[in-house]
């Protein structure tokens, strides 16, 4: 068998996603007339995915030969090098078959479920992004490939969360789990730099190989990069609040996002670092610590939900809690087991969650009646333990604010040094009829060349108006005075936590 | 004065009492989904004329009621709206002056009728100036005409024209357009918005001589005296903006209006999070421990226990809590004096509160009006604490709000003095939230109104920034706040012009009262007006092609007057979407009659199925019934039964562990995942790819597994003394109440004689997967259940011969030979189950085989007809294709349109059968028999319609609703859904609760008003109506319409509310005539004219 096969497997949806992309750029599979056209391409090429992974696994099996294939080199230069590679064993494999046996039900439920829906073609590009995106993580052979499947997940899993987006709610969710997964990816991010300073190679069966002859604290390090990415993917604590406000998308995609694939995808990365984390029991313990408040997160936030989906959700964060415990433990088997069924139970009950309460003929079984008797309990369980307020006001606020800041920044400052106009553009002339600055408007430059004669006949008037026609300095104190006003700002920036945070992780960055 | 002090605080409390009770007709009044019932969604406006309870209702709650003018003038261009139709609508309307002349000259003649048709049929509204930019430099709209004028209008245009030396297009589109402005007094510049800042100088010298003048002194600094407008201006509408307060909006709208953030964005999560777990069914399996205690308590109790308002920057919340008072009431009180609002307004401040959240108020409120029903989770459930704790989070958030900016409490005391001094800063706030700023000035605007306190512009800026403001929307081209401004009524004459066809000297010649009634027309039809003439003339178009089929089919439908018996008579449920198969059936054999009456026949009961944990109530909303009815095992299998029993039990309770524990638990919930993980991605993949082979699979496994029960039902009680009333229901009925029942419906339906040997009652039902809204397929006149145990329990009343005695005795012979039997039918899947068909007589055996056979063929055609209109079913296929296609569907868990409901209401027959028979009605009619010749008092009748009324109202204007406004009045698309508290679905976690159907329901309605036709005399009609104040309601105020068919004649009386009846004089059209139904329908995808259908003369 050719070995070259195997990467259609994640090329294919990835190629159906971009066939639907240009087909809404271009206009041939707009409206209700192409979503036969959009929903075949689709289906085609996952079921083709599909058909790909069960021959591979029957080839793997039959000849019990699992393996680490490297297609081809990308690029490199002098030791560095990423290939394009593939890691076929047991793990990946099986991960792999469901995973695109769950996305063909979930496009084929959506065929008739988003029937006459606006974002039809939408939703199936994301859909199919978002398949590729799992099977390239599932099944790539160095932390590159991971990093590239991994962003391209992140992405989906933002588009299809703000799928309405015409709807707050939906926007502001979306911004919120995209702003918390970022966490994560610097994770990832920072363990791909370890393991490419230190170790030299990103391919997976000799990073873990080699990652263990390296000093400790360094494997800890390293180790901590990928775990931080895993943590923030499967909502683990402390990243577990933007999951559950993960569900304002289209029933199916939160169905095999958060419900039964993506937040996996944490999971399986633990699984793939088990070699390195046996003998990191400093990384373990933290992971077990992180399981258990993961799974009482999840069990004792899922007993006072009341909507379907989150209170599927809730159990789903249980359910990977305990997955973590199991990594942390060393149980990756039972975690492997765990997380295959897990996914095809999750699937099949978020699909059926508009007619759970149809299908249900009495309330559940109410919590113990030493559990009833906490109110304080109660409180903090139906606020969710606070993490998500926790999250939105150290990481999501202080980011949105910090942009804010630096668009402030932007136009008061660098747009001034370019020559952009700033805010305190002209006046109107019947307010100030006398200090009017019709020279900006006599001298309207065009193309690069006007524009720069025109920023030099500004300057030249105001330095002229400031100085000159000013005379007895009014124009000097004032820009004294103003400048003393942004010294003033900047202090009180900087007392702001958001700034205090910024220095330290500065300072972190630096000492690393 | 002490004693005065309590009884006036008494007073307010009854106040506000009063105030919640008046909520229940503004809020939505939906209750739990998983029993929905239609019902009219402007319920509490009814007692108002439909037009005016629209108008109202969007007063108050902001939803507008008709489809919007852009649908209606597609339906225009399609011809399902003809120009007849809205000129008959104008004419009738008396108020309009349709008739009255505005403008004559020597070639043209303009009556008011004409402007009004130009302006329902194009949109002649004011546009904005970049649009203006665009319409002149891309579209040449100064040198051309306008793309929607039509070919008349052009040709009389240039014609006139012409004559006043205008050669061609350009010249003369170009003179009417200078024309227009000079007739306005206006002037053109073609600005961009950026020029505006700046006025040319004789502009501005201009200004501010009007200015001045209107400000009656001179002054010497020009700026000073544009400030001291702006500051003028920003009193007045503050004064105004604080006045809104209360009746239009709340604290936080009024700080929308002030900072562009909305509080209610922060309210909505923390609110949703307390209803929705204080109201739970069973969602949940832990509720705050003093949940019975009142909501207000729990709240509060919560609330003090919760750090969570730190994080939000809440800090002084505990104080905030402390000395919260302990009685809701209390609560609400303080929380209105604290925000300063004055008495008068309380009460409207309380309804336009409950308004913000409406799906989520009017839960709330449903459960405090229901307390007594079973669906209610807990005691005590009172509104006033919604509200209270509603006002207490207003109050802590918009602290934050307040402080953040300006540094003070939240009370309209504080912020009215605080905006007096920076009045600046108000307008600027004000005009960037509510007017339209060009980009330059909004940016601006915003980044200041962005700036918290600490990072403080110097507040000059602000003053500049008012000042700019203000000059840009003086600006003649701006948009102007009073007098006539280009971008209003210049545009708006413009195009008027053009499509009346006058030219440039036209428009000169327009004397000033002229122009003012050319205005005055324009504003007649704002936007309630016009949707109402629009909706009016739909039906019209409608309903003159119903008049003209009813009376192309006078005399052809059989069963006028039965004479001999027929093989077999049907009783079908008044459903419209059993119109169908009745049609089928009859075309099949036209010796069959069929009836139809509201699907519980007359039998009123407390239904408990054989593995039913409890009763429920299978008759309509209004009804209470004082019956029960069990069903049991037959006596020959009592061992069976407790097998059955012991096995269906043990299933459910495998079943709701599975369901219910593997989300509840975290050890064993992981336990069993694993272990059902294989079966449930196989029962996945078959539910996916072929959901009725799957269904096959397991409800043959079900059924094999539970072991399958024949059944009797209790009909009889053992008690027959003791009196039986709702309260108390009694065990069955006596042989008195089953004759009662028997002889009422059957003289209902007008069927006393001439019994065929089979008579089948045809109960009602709809089955639908992975939806929440399932119950609104339902049964209408079951409560959204099934009408078959009713069909059951009717024919075996029926077949009793203690109950055939006592009818003999009472005029009804029913022959021996005559049998009834019970089924229901399936209007998702075309099933037909049929009941006790064991105890069919042996004589009637091979009657009964044949009409079942018939009935089977009439269910593929029915699916095969209803297949044309489902977008997944192949254009051409065959019946039995056709029926699996259509059962395919009702088990895949994937269709979100398992069937289309009622979507294709429209009309309603009272009467009998040979009115409609012989004709194809598209399932768009509501079919009740009823025979006039049998009731000479109306008695019967007035029974018929006090039913018929509310059903088909409340499920004809819920379905109007939701289809004209889908965001407001319905609840959306189905695939964000997201089911709360077992409930009602919200869009994604924390929406409110959607309320109404969803889109996916009322795709294809065609929204008007219920036309019900009643075959019998004015008079009859006319005595009814002064009777019976509820239908005086709905008819009279025009939420369903009437029309009376004379029972000989034939004619047709519509009636009007003010005029009365009068005799439909539309013209007669032949209508096209068709040997069978599918000849007329295959192919079609929409909605089909009505059509002749051959009939065999026999047997009629």
């Amino acid at each position: 068998m050719d070995k070259a096969l195997i990467a259609l497997v994640p090329l294919l949806p990835l190629l159906a996603s971009t066939w639907i992309g240009f087909g809404i750029l271009f206009g041939f599979n707009r409206g209700e007339s192409g979503e036969r056209h959009t929903s075949r391409v689709a289906l085609l090429a996952t079921g083709l995915s599909l058909f790909l992974l069960i021959a591979i696994d029957v080839h793997v099996i039959m000849n019990n030969a699992s393996s680490h294939q490297i297609i081809a080199k990308w690029f490199g230069s002098g030791d560095l090098y990423f290939n394009i590679s593939f890691i076929l064993d047991r793990l990946s494999l099986s991960v792999a078959t469901l995973v695109s046996l769950i996305g063909l039900l979930s496009l084929r439920f959506a065929v008739n479920y988003l029937h006459r829906e606006k974002g039809y073609q939408r939703f199936f590009m994301v859909m199919t992004l978002f398949i590729s995106a799992m099977l390239l993580i599932v099944l790539a052979g160095n932390a590159m490939l991971t990093f590239i499947g991994w962003e391209m997940a992140g992405v989906s899993s933002y588009l299809l969360i703000g799928y309405a987006f015409n709807r707050d709610t939906a926007t502001d969710n979306a911004n919120h789990a995209f702003v918390t997964n970022r966490v994560g990816d610097a994770g990832l991010v920072l363990g791909i730099f370890m393991a490419f300073s230190l170790i030299g190679t990103l391919e997976w069966p000799s990073l873990t190989r080699h990652a263990l002859r390296l000093p400790t604290l360094q494997t800890d390090l390293l180790l901590l990069g990928f775990v931080i990415a895993a943590l923030a993917k499967s909502a683990v604590i402390p990243f577990s609040g933007w999951i559950s406000r993960a569900l304002e998308g289209p029933t199916p995609s939160s169905a095999i996002f958060y419900g039964s694939l993506m937040v996996h995808a944490g999971i399986y990365l633990l699984l793939r670092m088990a070699p390195m984390l046996e003998h990191a029991p400093m990384v373990q313990f933290i992971l077990v610590v992180l399981g258990i408040l993961t799974a009482l997160y999840g069990f004792l936030g899922g007993l006072v939900q009341t909507d379907v989906k989150t209170a599927f959700m809730f159990s789903t964060t249980g359910q990977i809690g305990l997955m973590v415990i199991s990594c942390g433990l060393g149980w990756f088997e039972l975690a492997s087991w765990h997380l295959l069924a897990h996914a095809s139970w999750r699937a099949w009950q978020f699909l059926h969650a508009p007619s759970f309460m149809h299908m249900i003929n009495r309330p559940v079984r109410p919590a113990p009646a030493w559990l009833q008797n906490k109110p304080g309990l109660y409180t903090a369980a139906l606020q969710r333990f606070w993490l998500d307020n926790i999250t939105d006001g150290l990481l999501v606020r202080p980011v949105q604010q910090v942009a804010q800041e630096i668009q402030e920044f932007d136009e008061k400052v660098v747009n001034r040094i370019v020559g952009l106009p700033g805010q305190i553009g002209a006046v109107s002339s019947l307010a100030e009829p006398d200090r009017g600055k019709r020279t900006d408007h006599i001298t309207r430059g065009q193309g690069v060349l006007g524009h720069l004669m025109q920023t030099i006949a500004a300057a030249l008037h105001r330095f002229e108006e400031q100085l000159v026609l000013k005379g007895s300095g009014e124009g000097l104190i004032k820009s004294l005075h103003s400048i003393g006003n942004y010294l003033l700002r900047i202090d009180q920036l900087l007392t702001q936590p958001r700034y205090l945070w910024l220095m330290i992780l500065a300072t972190f960055v630096v000492i690393i | 004065m002490a004693e005065q002090k309590p009884q006036k605080k008494n007073d307010i409390r009854e106040t506000l009492q009063a105030a919640i009770a008046h909520l229940e007709h503004v809020l939505p009044g939906q209750g739990p989904i998983k029993n929905f019932v239609h019902h009219n969604t402007l319920h509490g406006f009814q007692h108002l004329p439909f037009a005016e309870a629209l108008r109202e209702a969007r007063k108050v709650t902001g939803n507008y009621g008709y489809l919007p003018a852009a649908s209606f003038r597609e339906l225009y261009k399609q011809g399902r709206i003809t120009r007849d139709d809205l000129c008959a609508v104008l004419n009738k309307d008396e108020s309009l002056n349709a008739d009255e002349r505005v403008y004559e000259n020597s070639d043209i003649k303009i009556r008011q009728r004409d402007v009004y048709l130009a302006a329902q049929c194009h949109p002649i509204k004011p546009i904005t100036n970049s649009q203006l930019n665009w319409q002149i430099e891309e579209m040449n709209a100064l040198t051309t005409f306008q793309h929607d004028v039509s070919n008349e209008s052009r040709q009389r245009l240039l014609q006139t024209a012409r004559r006043h030396n205008c050669k061609t297009e350009a010249e003369a589109i170009f003179g009417l357009s200078t024309a227009c402005l000079e007739k306005l007094d206006l002037k053109y510049y073609l600005l961009h918005p950026e020029d505006m800042l700046e006025m040319d100088s004789s502009q501005s010298d201009d200004l501010m001589n009007e200015l001045s003048l209107q400000e009656d002194e001179q002054q010497d600094e020009d700026h000073a005296l544009l400030h001291r407008l702006v500051r003028k201006e920003a009193e007045r509408v503050l004064q105004q903006q604080l006045g809104r307060v209360g009746a239009e909006v709340t604290l936080r709208g009024f700080l929308k209006i002030l900072s562009g953030d909305d509080i209610l964005d922060d309210i909505r999560p923390v609110l949703i999070r307390h209803v929705s777990a204080y109201l739970d069914q069973g969602m949940a399996a832990w509720h705050h421990v003093d949940r019975d205690k009142g909501f207000y308590h729990a709240w509060r109790q919560s609330a003090e226990h919760d750090p969570g308002w730190v994080f939000d920057n809440l800090n002084n919340w505990k104080q905030q809590l402390d000395i919260l008072p302990d009685n809701s009431l209390d609560a609400i009180i303080r929380e209105l004096q604290l925000m300063g609002l004055p008495r008068a307004r309380w009460a409207d401040y309380l309804q336009r509160l409950a308004l913000e959240i409406p799906g989520w108020s009017g839960m709330f409120l449903w459960h405090h009006n229901n307390a007594d029903s079973d669906e209610v989770p807990v005691s005590g459930i009172d509104m006033t604490d919604y509200l209270a704790v509603r006002l207490v989070l207003e109050r802590i958030f918009a602290l934050r709000l307040s402080s953040q900016y300006w540094q003070l409490e939240p009370s309209l005391d504080s912020l009215r003095q605080y905006f007096r001094r920076h009045r600046s800063e108000f307008i600027v706030r004000y005009l960037s939230q509510t007017n339209r700023l060009p980009e330059y000035l909004l940016t601006r605007a915003h980044r200041l109104i962005k700036q918290t306190n600490n990072l403080h512009a110097s507040y000059r800026e602000w003053i500049l920034l008012a000042d700019q403001i203000w000059n840009w929307r003086h600006n003649p081209m701006a948009d102007r706040p009073s007098g006539y401004s280009v971008l209003h009524s210049g545009w708006c004459l413009f195009r008027l012009a053009q499509h009346l066809g006058l030219c440039g000297a036209d428009i000169r010649s327009l004397e000033k009262p002229q122009l003012d009634q050319l205005f005055a027309c324009l504003d007649q039809l704002d936007e309630e007006r016009s949707g109402f003439i629009w909706l009016q003339a739909y039906e019209h178009h409608y309903h003159e092609q119903l008049y003209n089929a009813i009376s192309n089919n006078l005399h052809r439908g059989r069963w006028q007057q039965r004479d001999t018996s027929p093989t077999a008579q049907l009783v079908f449920c008044m459903d419209d979407r059993e119109e169908s198969i009745r049609r089928h059936i009859e075309e099949i054999n036209p010796a069959i009659e069929t009836f139809g009456a509201a699907g519980f026949f007359g039998v009123a009961i407390n239904w408990k199925g054989l593995d039913d944990d409890k009763v429920s109530a299978l008759c309509p909303v209004v009804v209470t019934p004082s019956h029960e009815i069990r069903e049991i095992a037959k006596t020959s299998q009592q061992t069976r039964y407790q097998q059955h029993q012991q096995r269906q039990q043990l299933r459910l309770r495998l079943k709701n562990i599975l369901l219910q524990e593997s989300r509840r638990n975290l050890f064993s919930s992981a336990l069993l995942m694993i272990l059902a993980a294989p079966f449930s991605l196989l029962a996945l993949a078959g539910k996916i790819l072929s959901p009725l082979g799957q269904n096959r699979f397991t409800r043959q496994l079900t059924s094999h597994f539970d072991l399958e029960m024949e059944t009797d039902v209790t009909l009889n009680t053992e008690h027959p003394d003791q009196p039986a009333g709702p309260e108390s229901p009694q065990l069955g009925f006596t042989d008195q109440e089953q004759a009662d029942r028997v002889e009422n419906f059957l003289r209902t339906i007008g069927l006393t004689h001439h019994f065929a040997p089979c008579i089948v009652l045809v109960g009602h039902g709809s089955f639908s997967q992975n939806n929440p809204h399932r119950s609104a397929y339902d049964c209408g006149a079951c409560s959204g259940r099934h009408g078959g145990p009713n069909a059951r329990v009717f024919a075996a009343m029926a077949n009793r011969k203690a109950v055939r005695d006592l009818l003999n005795k009472r005029g009804i012979v029913i022959p021996d030979g005559s049998w009834f039997l019970g089924n229901e039918h399936n209007t998702a899947d075309d099933v037909i189950s049929w009941y006790d068909i064991d105890s069919i007589p042996v004589a009637l055996q091979q009657n009964f085989l044949q009409l079942r056979h018939t009935l089977k063929q009439a269910c593929l055609h029915s699916a095969h007809e209803r297949c044309r209109r489902f977008a997944s079913a192949p254009r051409k296929l065959k019946p039995a294709r056709a029926f699996s296609h259509a059962n395919n569907r009702s088990w895949d868990i994937s269709q979100a349109r398992p069937e289309l409901g009622h979507a294709t209401n429209a009309a309603a027959v009272v009467g009998r059968r040979s009115i409609t028979q012989g004709a194809f009605w598209d399932r768009r009619v509501f079919l009740i028999s009823y025979d006039p010749t049998e009731d000479p008092t109306g008695k019967i009748l007035e029974t018929i319609l006090l039913a018929v009324g509310p059903v088909g109202a409340g499920i004809n204007l819920e379905y109007y609703f939701s289809t004209v406004n889908n965001d407001q009045y319905g609840c959306g698309t189905k695939i964000t859904h997201n089911v709360a508290g077992l409930f009602g679905v919200m869009e994604g976690g924390s929406s409110d609760l959607r309320t109404g159907l969803p889109l996916q329901m009322i795709e294809i309605h065609e929204a008007m008003r219920l036309q019900i036709i009643v075959e019998a005399t004015l008079e009859t009609l006319t005595e009814i109506y002064q009777r019976q104040p509820s239908l005086q309601e709905l008819i009279g105020n025009g939420w369903i319409l009437l029309t009376a068919m004379h029972p000989e004649s034939g004619e047709l009386y519509p009636f009007d509310p003010q005029a009365g009846f009068s005799k439909w004089q539309g013209q007669h059209q032949a209508l096209s005539k068709v040997v069978q139904s599918s000849d007329w329908y295959s192919g079609h995808l929409g909605p089909l004219p009505f059509a002749l259908i051959e009939q065999e003369s026999s047997n009629g």
